[in-house]
């Protein structure tokens, strides 16, 4: 396994006076799908903003190829190649799908359009984002991520709201990414998609996470002890 | 940079928040303009100190409404600091201020 490209070291976070995260750690590795599980609640998208700087701690560092960033910002790390995806929609709804995927990838239609096919998200391109569906708007979001090709990719909650079709392609979407030498690092609740997406498994509880090793040998009340037997 | 200004200046994204800045002009000019008649001052006028404030209050509005909205994400993930895609905003509101105040 090669170094991690992004990590987040021995993080500390407190919330309203509520301690969120005491010496937490996480990290993507070029070529693999790495997902990040914990209960709601738990601290993930926390320290997802703390990854791209959306957050102070208030104890540990963020790493980029192994050095340290003193102070990341979002669009700092995206033009190192990451791409960070929030759990709340994020594009602009005054605009059509095509329009952000030409702002995004300039070079003409030729150079985006096959990823938008890919991803299934040709039928509403010249529609306006504002009218999307939450399946349809996420799916266009993770398609103009993939449009980037990042070096990173940082997913907090990827599949949520989709149906099974379109998770199957944002799942397809996760491993072409890795196959390509990114870095994929998700957020997610869902076991089936960590079983058939992640390479790696963190687990996030009590504020302290865990590398799972051997996570598809393991029950899953094993990964997190919030998770039922 | 993944975005690069000429690409930005051409966006539909950049055209709307030419819009959206546009009327903010019209509203912070009026309340301004409404202001310096009640004390005196010729109402259209173009005033440094007082561009400089209402030009800051304008921006840090659709600095707001933008974020509020997420896409400040957005951009950031095309490389482009919202701070940074709202600069060329600035001129645009000192060219209206004193092209309004030439034709007072």
């Amino acid at each position: 396994m090669t170094a991690p490209l992004l990590a987040a070291d021995s993080i500390d976070c407190r919330r309203g006076g509520r301690e969120v995260l005491r010496a937490a750690y996480v990290d993507a590795v070029p070529g693999a799908v790495t997902a990040l599980v914990g209960r709601s609640g738990a601290g993930k998208t926390t320290l997802f903003e703390i990854l791209v700087g959306r957050r102070h701690p208030d104890a540990g560092q963020v790493r980029w190829d192994g050095a340290p960033v003193p102070r990341p910002s979002l669009a700092g790390l995206a033009r190192r190649g990451l791409f960070y995806h929030p759990d709340r929609s994020w594009l602009a709804a005054g605009l059509t799908a095509a329009d952000h995927f030409a702002l995004a990838v300039p070079g003409g239609r030729d150079a985006w359009e096959p990823v938008a096919e890919s991803l299934g998200v040709t039928a509403w391109l010249e529609r306006r984002v504002g009218v999307l569906s939450g399946g349809e708007l996420r799916l266009t979001e993770l398609a103009l991520g993939v449009a980037l090709r990042p070096r990173v990719a940082l997913l907090d909650e990827p599949f949520r709201g989709l149906e099974p079709l379109h998770r199957e392609r944002v799942a397809g979407a996760l491993r072409a990414l890795a196959a390509g030498n990114a870095a994929v690092l998700y957020a997610d609740h869902d076991v089936v998609s960590v079983l058939r997406t992640a390479d790696r498994l963190f687990s996030l509880e009590a504020g302290q996470t865990r590398l799972v090793s051997e996570f598809r040998e393991r029950p899953v009340h094993e990964w997190y002890h919030g998770w039922p037997r | 940079m993944r975005l690069t200004v000429s690409v930005w200046l051409r966006s539909p994204l950049f055209r709307s928040y030419l819009r959206g800045f546009f009327l903010l002009w019209i509203l912070v000019k009026g309340t301004n303009a409404f202001l310096a008649g009640v004390v005196g001052l010729p109402p259209l006028g173009f005033r440094p100190g007082t561009e400089v404030i209402a030009c800051a209050i304008e921006l840090l509005a659709l600095g707001a409404f933008i974020q509020r909205d997420a896409e400040d994400i957005l951009l950031a993930n095309l490389g482009l600091p919202l701070w940074t895609a709202l600069a060329p905003l600035l001129p645009v509101h000192f060219a209206l201020s004193l092209l309004l105040s030439v034709f007072a």
